[in-house]
């Protein structure tokens, strides 16, 4: 049983058409027994940037709590938001800090990065190694496979923000349903110009 | 006389070869099951059981009888002779009950067969794909050691995690908005066929086991025809 699994967990994040998604599942469980149907695993850091976090729960939550620390001091200091491209530099360095003893994590960064708003995404793994990609990207050790067959099927450049919320939701719900330790439902959010629009899926409970 | 006495410490730094019997030649296999007619579709590719290739072009897939195909993907050794002994069985039994043996009776025997080898199994990950006797499609999936269920569809092999999602979202409708007053509708031949290169080229571009050509057998009440799709060497 691999560390990284003992939680479960999925993360998605898709490119469309000026503009980006994200979608988890909603499972919180300890190995075989479920603790909660109710808790996504995709975080704000502000909005124009969302990131997602697999892997161990305890240290998704003091990941996501060191980043918001050094996001807010980013802010104090530079007097504007971190654009999702440095955010995911400076998490890739933060968990390389810890190589040797590494928080379980395995990120997933998306955002509308830089003046012009160009959708982002990126994945890492647990010591931080990046994965910058043009389509999509995903973690989460238990369901990685299944998510990479729905992906690779139902993905198509250029999709525009209801058709990227069809198929990131179908793509979530497709692969956690093959997945023992993921699901209870997702929540998918779409990130534009405008705004973030976000949608909970209601899913197989079990 | 005193009882010779013995310390045996285990040697540091020393790793041990083990023989293992199996190795994994990797590849994926499916069946999808329609209203009159089945699909079956495997890879061709033969890895070494690492990161190297030994062939492009062998079979996965054997045709078993008019009605009723097989396809294997596990151990290369295993499924050549499990094939043969396949094979041999129906030669059998079509001699001594002067017909041809029926999908879901293959089914059945397949499944003994493999169980059979309970403690020392075939390598294995076995789908059967065909239509039973009254002309309805049927596909058949199994674990190594025999345990098998009907299925409307199904995959194995190291693809299976990628392709078999795929197949419950297209083919299972899940997830899909239905209204419950529709009419449950069936794949056509072409659909199906469509679906399957789409699926093995998803499935090729993620499993690094899986590419090179696909074989795709498409049973219907007129016999077996076969066709040959290309997918990415790399």
């Amino acid at each position: 049983m691999s560390i990284l699994e003992y939680n479960g967990g999925a993360v998605v994040a898709m490119v469309g058409k000026d503009c980006v998604g994200i979608a988890s599942d909603l499972r919180f469980g300890i190995q075989a027994q479920t603790i909660s149907g109710t808790q996504p695993k995709i975080y704000k850091i502000h909005d124009k940037c969302l990131i997602g976090l697999a892997g161990l729960a305890t240290d998704n939550q003091t990941v996501f709590e060191k980043i918001r620390f050094r996001t807010n001091i980013y802010r104090l200091k530079e007097e504007r938001e971190i654009r999702p491209k440095t955010l995911s530099n400076v998490l890739s360095m933060m968990l390389y800090e810890k190589r040797f003893g590494p928080y379980f994590v395995e990120p997933v960064i998306m955002g509308l990065d830089g003046p012009d708003e160009k959708p982002f995404i990126s994945a890492m793994d647990l010591i931080g190694a990046p994965l910058l990609a043009e389509d999509f990207v995903l973690a989460g050790s238990s369901a990685s496979e299944a998510l990479y067959g729905v992906c690779e099927s139902l993905y198509r450049p250029n999709l525009e923000a209801d058709e990227l919320f069809e198929v990131l939701g179908q793509c979530i719900l497709s692969a956690v349903d093959r997945d023992a330790i993921s699901g209870w439902g997702g929540v998918v959010h779409i990130m534009t110009k405008e705004g973030i629009t976000s949608r909970y899926l209601k899913g197989r409970q079990d | 006389m005193a009882a010779p006495s013995f310390t045996v410490t285990p040697l540091q730094n020393v790793k041990e070869q083990k023989f293992s019997p199996y190795v994994n030649n990797g590849g994926t296999t499916l069946a999808v099951a329609g209203p009159d007619f089945c699909v079956v579709a495997a890879d061709t590719r033969l890895s070494d059981g690492g990161y190297g290739i030994s062939s492009r072009t062998v079979p996965k897939v054997t045709k078993l009888t008019d009605k009723c195909v097989i396809a294997t993907s596990g151990m290369q050794g295993d499924m050549i002779t499990l094939h043969k002994t396949l094979k041999a069985r129906l030669v059998m039994y079509e001699h001594q009950n002067g017909k041809p043996m029926s999908t879901t009776a293959i089914a059945q025997l397949l499944s003994n067969t493999l169980y059979y080898k309970r403690f020392f199994p075939y390598y294995t990950f076995n789908v059967i794909g065909g239509i039973d006797d009254d002309g309805v499609g049927v596909a058949y999936s199994y674990d190594a050691v025999g345990s098998f269920e009907r299925v409307k569809y199904s995959s194995s092999g190291t693809g299976q995690q990628l392709v078999q999602p795929i197949l419950d979202n297209q083919l299972g409708r899940k997830h899909h908005h239905v209204p419950t007053t529709a009419a449950p509708v069936n794949m056509t031949v072409e659909d199906s066929e469509a679906l399957v290169r789409d699926v093995f080229n998803s499935a090729g571009e993620r499993d690094i086991y899986t590419g090179d050509f696909v074989d795709i057998y498409t049973i219907t009440k007129d016999g077996v025809k076969t066709s040959k799709a290309e997918l990415k060497f790399d």
